[in-house]
């Protein structure tokens, strides 16, 4: 009887060292692994930008404006995770100067997407994704990618309703992509569902469509993509085309009346499609690497008629006067053609290969941006007599290269307005990617 | 309605291009060495890095992100440049 609390108290201490041992073994070969540098399964990296700079407004008559500012600055850490060879994960975190006087800081989730490689021709994503509608959101937007010190004219750069996003921001969906080799050619494609677009109805910003939706604001979806051509061996040309297209029309039933006809927005279009190039080539005869890089955008809104605002005249022919809409309050009504283009073509010029080394560090660039919004519509700028036009404005910029991803950039841009008023600007921009 | 009959024929003509130009990469892309593809296709969007200036665990990862952000490298590209990159750092 004695033997048996003996023979368990034996056991139990035979288990508690054996378990002991095991977990020593286990650590040991942890410490082994952590020795040698071999790595986990998971691989990860943070990596990202920062930038500061100065804008300087070179006509600003107004007093209560400063002329100089050290207001560009921001810092956008990005997370890469490899979770396996099939399964990636990558956000970004952009965190600048809203540029407003309450000095509060912008904090955006950039992009937020998971992929899996399905093989070598199929990879699907999914999440807050940058829209692939154009090369320049997707691949020329980042600012130690971006040559210049500033982006190209951009439907919202305080010309348009700050919603105007055309050829630029992020999506949220999924998309499918992949590359396909066309023996010395390759052939790029994505194909992507968002959220798409809403349709502003009211006085003001009627026909202007919202991008950017986190949450969908009607019953459709959005429908896109682009194909990519890389023509010779040697990828020095890509041609891009794209397109999208989404009913726009919002969750309410809004109805007006046109001739004692009622219609409503629901079934309102949205379409739009770009065409890009990029053309990169270092030339030994000049030691120098040259490119071309540009983007033409245009949408493309169904007819619609919208609330007139006060003060707003509009053409004759596009006035609609004292109809009754679906809440029996008179209003007047207006409609135009809901067109916009937006196009900009840029140069570099390194001398990368020259033996002096300020020289070789040296970018030179020119930007041609024009801007066309609807000329009719309530929104947009105007000339004196009322009516829009486009907005056209130069770049001219100097980088100095201090390693591949860290510049000293300054850029001079004029803007002409319709209304035959010329804006300039200076910016300075130190970017570093990290 | 000019515009979207001048798109429709620029996407037939490529999809027509790709299609007469046959699938498949010709020995000329796929004897490419990671060097070259290197110097080839990273200037396309931004200056080429620096191999030293990453991890051979961190080159994995940025590939596969170029990989997807590109769009327009195949998976064997890939590889030969994130080697080469593990190769000179």
């Amino acid at each position: 009887m004695k033997k048996l609390p003996l023979l368990l108290i034996a056991s139990l201490l035979l288990y508690i060292t054996a378990g002991y041992s095991q977990d020593s073994t286990l650590t040991e070969r942890n410490m082994q692994k952590l020795s040698m540098g071999v790595p986990g399964k998971t691989k990860m990296m943070l990596t990202g930008i920062v930038w500061a700079g100065l804008t300087a407004n070179l006509n600003t008559t107004d007093k209560l404006m400063p002329k100089t500012s050290f207001n560009d600055f921001g810092f956008s850490p990005m997370f890469l995770y490899k979770l396996s060879d099939k399964f990636f994960i990558e956000s970004e975190i952009e965190i600048k100067n809203a540029g407003d006087k309450e000095n509060a800081p912008a904090f955006d989730l950039e992009f937020a997407k998971m992929s899996y490689i399905i093989n070598k021709y199929f990879t699907i994503g999914a999440g807050k994704m940058l829209s692939p509608f154009g090369a320049y959101g997707e691949k020329w937007e980042p600012n130690h990618i971006e040559r210049f010190a500033n982006t190209p004219l951009r439907p919202d750069d305080a010309f348009l309703p700050d919603d105007t996003h055309l050829f630029w921001g992020a999506v949220v969906g999924v998309d499918l992509r992949g590359v396909i080799p066309m023996r010395n050619s390759k052939l790029t494609w994505v194909v992507y569902v968002d959220n798409g677009a809403t349709l502003h109805t009211e006085a003001g910003m009627g026909g202007v469509t919202q991008a950017e939706n986190w949450n969908d604001q009607n019953h459709n979806k959005e429908f896109g993509g682009r194909i990519g051509f890389l023509p010779f061996a040697v990828p020095s040309l890509e041609i891009g085309f794209s397109g999208k297209t989404a009913k726009v029309g919002g969750l309410e039933d809004s109805v007006y009346q046109i001739n004692s006809e009622y219609k409503d927005y629901k079934n309102i279009r949205s379409t739009a499609y770009a065409v890009d190039i990029n053309y990169v080539k270092p030339i030994l005869a000049i030691k120098s690497i040259i490119g071309i890089k540009g983007q033409y955008t245009a949408q493309m809104v169904d007819k619609a008629y919208y609330a007139t605002p006060a003060g707003f005249m509009p053409k004759p022919e596009n006035y609609a006067p004292s109809t009754a809409n679906a809440t029996g309050v008179d209003s007047s009504l207006y409609t135009f053609n809901n067109t916009m283009q937006s196009l900009f073509v840029q140069f570099s010029f390194r001398p990368a290969m020259m033996d002096v080394k300020v020289l070789k560090n040296i970018e030179l660039l020119f930007r041609y941006n024009s801007l066309t919004p609807p000329k009719d519509a309530a929104w947009g700028p105007k000339n004196l007599m009322g009516q829009g036009g486009t907005i056209n404005r130069i770049d001219i910029g100097l980088d100095y290269w201090i390693s591949w991803r860290t510049a000293l950039k300054f850029a001079y841009e004029t803007t002409a307005l319709p209304n035959g008023t010329d804006q300039n600007m200076f910016l300075v921009r130190f970017v570093s990617g990290f | 309605m000019k515009k979207r009959i001048v798109l429709f024929i620029a996407f037939v003509a490529v999809i027509a291009a790709v299609t007469l130009n046959g699938c498949g990469a010709s020995e000329k892309l796929t004897s490419k060495i990671g060097a070259q593809l290197w110097s080839e296709n990273c200037l396309r969007c931004h200056n080429a890095p620096d191999p030293a200036d990453y991890s051979d665990e961190q080159w994995e990862v940025i590939g596969v992100h170029m990989k997807l952000r590109a769009n327009s490298l195949t998976d064997m590209e890939v590889s030969k440049v994130v080697e080469f990159m593990k190769s000179a750092n």
